[in-house]
């Protein structure tokens, strides 16, 4: 048997697993850059070519009339005018997936007869054709929004890399999309050469009960080498012997027992006393609908919308937006669900996208990314406002600094309201709230009357205010160190937003420590939100910092 | 190589227009579109389409155009061709306007063509 070899990193998420090591990387490198040149032209070419295919094989089998409609949509993947817009776009230095679905957007609004909204003149005539009531023209632009999610699913299923289930994933850095896109019922771990306990897939793996280390420098072994993980400790160790083995548990039998469970098991119905901030969870992903019960929370405070989809072409589909929605309400009951606009750019990359650029969190992410990007914008906004028809939604800005930029989303989504409300499509303008991480914002919340509510996005707003890149581990025990200047802010934060008499929660890592639940209560938060593994245990510290008296709300 | 049918010069050869009222019931959606594209793009000359006396020619190869057009019953189409077999390829697509895209009578053949 091969000689055990233990190495110490950082503990990025605890638990113990050990499995087959997987090396991340070399063999196929997935998804490269879909920003230049030729290759996103070739992706479009050849996700259209499946697509055709696939309509082939499906009209093989249809009824006539069946496959008169699959014959439609064949017709218009091969006309060259169809692509042609969306080949413009790459010449542009679009991704494929963007530039293929904005150009069909672009299409379908003429299609429904409304092409250039800007030159009203056209609009009168439209508006009569409107009128009559089963326009056959409308059931193409059905056809065109089928066809759209055809080919953005052919070019989402060309480039994902999976690992098998159960392995120990190895690599200098995890992409969260690989993390998001991998079943880990079976198990499995992730250990990293580089990474950091800060970063988007570490919350993820913590969220998930993935054990996980970054920092180990280089892993050894080779592929299939049994690699034991232990993420309390934080040490990877090649061939473990016999009796280490044992000790680790073998796949963890529910996937959302995290190993941080509330020590006393507190009645579940024992809601916070009455003043106290409400309790909400965090959601990256629909397998963590598995990890609570909505009957025990006040509804869902925060999904990441953006760790919802793992290829751009799904970011892009409002279809695929719409469903993953509908199942979150449906999920919650009638409870409400805060939905936060994709947070791309920094550190959280969307291949054919954002490029994750870690360089970048000063740059073009949050809201900055989106209003740069109007399109992909537009098509979250459209199924936000058709779920919001659906039940209680509202939607969170990300990264917001100055109010001219939460003007300019109100802006398009009226645009867009106006705009399903001209196609006959059921939608609801929701309340429209902005994350609170950026300082400048922060310190100046008397400036957004606009703001329904807020949102404090303390990860963010911590590595802003001690200019500590919070996946650098040489600078991250500074975070700790501003914790002071951070509850002062929050303070601030408490108070603008009682002036202004709207309502402020918390999300983000400090939520979800117990021991800060006391004082984030007595700073007056309406809700708390947190990942599911530790509902039970801020409950539990919720109730036990309950003053005598409430605190003093205006 | 065969050298191609000269184009240039003797333009009434390969040069054709028609004139048809669209008569199908609702006009040229989903599959008389269909039809109608199919067949033009059957013959090797180009085709256009123009619609009420506009003198906006649109491709009549792509379903895109001629959907985008939204024709309706009543629309008075001109249909032009040029290159090889333009004669050929005006007169069917009048022919399948007028027989209303053979839509009461083949559901299975889209494009109209004998089988």
């Amino acid at each position: 048997m091969a000689a055990r070899c233990e190495q110490r990193g950082q503990p990025a998420s605890p638990g113990r697993a050990v499995g087959p090591l997987y090396r991340a990387g070399e063999p196929a490198e997935a998804a490269g850059p879909a920003g230049s040149g030729g290759e996103p032209r070739a992706a479009l070419t050849a996700a259209v070519e499946r697509a055709i295919a696939e309509l082939r094989a499906l009209a093989a089998k249809a009824d006539a009339e069946s496959a008169g409609i699959l014959d439609f949509q064949i017709e218009l993947l091969l006309d060259g005018e169809l692509l042609a817009p969306a080949l413009a776009r790459i010449e542009r230095g679009e991704g494929a997936a963007l530039a293929f679905a904005a150009a069909m957007n672009e299409r379908i609004d003429e299609v429904t007869g409304e092409a250039g909204e800007t030159a009203s003149e056209t609009d009168s005539e439209a508006d009569e054709d409107e009128e009559a009531e089963p326009d056959p023209f409308a059931l193409r632009a059905a056809d065109l929004r089928d066809l759209q999610h055809r080919v953005l699913d052919a070019l989402a299923g060309r480039t994902r890399a999976d690992f098998p289930p159960g392995a120990v994933y190895v690599g200098r850095d995890m992409p969260p999309s690989v993390f998001l896109a991998h079943d880990w019922s079976a198990g499995g771990a992730i250990a990293l050469g580089a990474g950091s306990a800060a970063s988007h897939v570490a919350l993820l793996a913590r969220a998930r009960g993935v054990p996980m280390v970054v920092g180990l420098g280089a892993v050894p072994g080779d592929a299939g080498d049994p690699l034991l993980v232990d993420g309390t400790r934080g040490t990877a160790c090649l061939h473990p012997d016999g009796g280490e083995m044992a000790t680790a548990p073998a796949p963890p039998s529910p996937p959302s027992s995290a190993p941080a469970r509330a020590p006393v098991a507190f009645p579940a119905s024992l809601a916070p006393a009455v003043g106290g901030p409400g309790l909400f969870a965090t959601i990256d992903t629909l397998a963590d609908l598995d990890g609570f019960d909505p009957a025990h929370v006040d509804g869902v405070g925060l999904v990441r919308t953006e760790f919802l989809f793992t290829h751009a072409a799904e970011a892009l589909s409002e279809e695929r937006h719409l469903a993953v929605y509908r199942r979150l309400l449906a999920a919650l009951g009638g409870k409400p669900v805060t939905l936060r606009l994709l947070d791309l750019g920094g550190d959280k990359a969307l291949p054919g996208l954002a490029e994750g650029d870690p360089a970048a969190v000063l740059g073009l992410r949050g809201v900055r990314f989106l209003l740069a990007h109007p399109d992909l914008a537009r098509i979250q906004a459209r199924a936000l406002m058709r779920a919001a028809a659906l039940g209680p939604l509202s939607v969170l800005l990300p990264m917001v600094t100055v109010p001219a930029e939460l003007e300019a989303m109100a802006l398009l989504f009226e645009e867009e309201a106006a705009r399903l409300a001209r196609q006959g499509v059921e939608a609801r303008l929701p309340p429209l709230g902005i994350m609170v991480e950026v300082p400048a914002a922060a310190l100046t919340l008397d400036l957004f009357p606009q703001a329904a509510f807020f949102s404090v996005g303390t990860n963010d707003l911590m590595q802003y205010l001690a200019a500590a890149a919070r996946d650098n581990p040489a600078v991250a025990p500074l975070c700790a160190g501003a914790e002071t200047a951070m509850f002062r802010l929050l303070d601030h934060i408490c108070a603008s937003a009682r002036a202004l008499g709207r309502p402020v929660s918390l999300c983000g890592d400090l939520a979800a420590r117990p021991e800060a639940a006391g004082r984030l209560r007595a700073l007056g938060f309406d809700g708390l939100s947190v990942p599911p593994g530790q509902i039970e245990a801020v409950r539990a510290a919720l109730a036990g910092a309950a003053p005598n008296s409430p605190p003093g709300r205006g | 190589m065969a050298e191609p049918l000269p184009l240039i010069g003797r333009p009434s050869a390969h040069r054709c227009q028609a004139e048809v009222e669209v008569t199908h019931g609702v006009g040229l959606h989903a599959r008389p579109s269909v039809a109608f594209t199919r067949l033009a793009k059957s013959f090797p000359c180009t085709v256009e389409v123009a619609l009420d006396g506009s003198a906006d020619w649109l491709n009549g190869k792509s379903i895109v155009k001629i959907i985008g057009a939204r024709i309706r019953r009543g629309t008075k189409m001109r249909i032009r061709a040029e290159g090889a077999r333009a004669q050929e390829a005006v007169a069917a697509l009048s022919e399948l306007v007028r027989r209303n895209f053979d839509e009461d009578r083949k559901p299975g053949r889209a494009d109209g063509r004998p089988v």
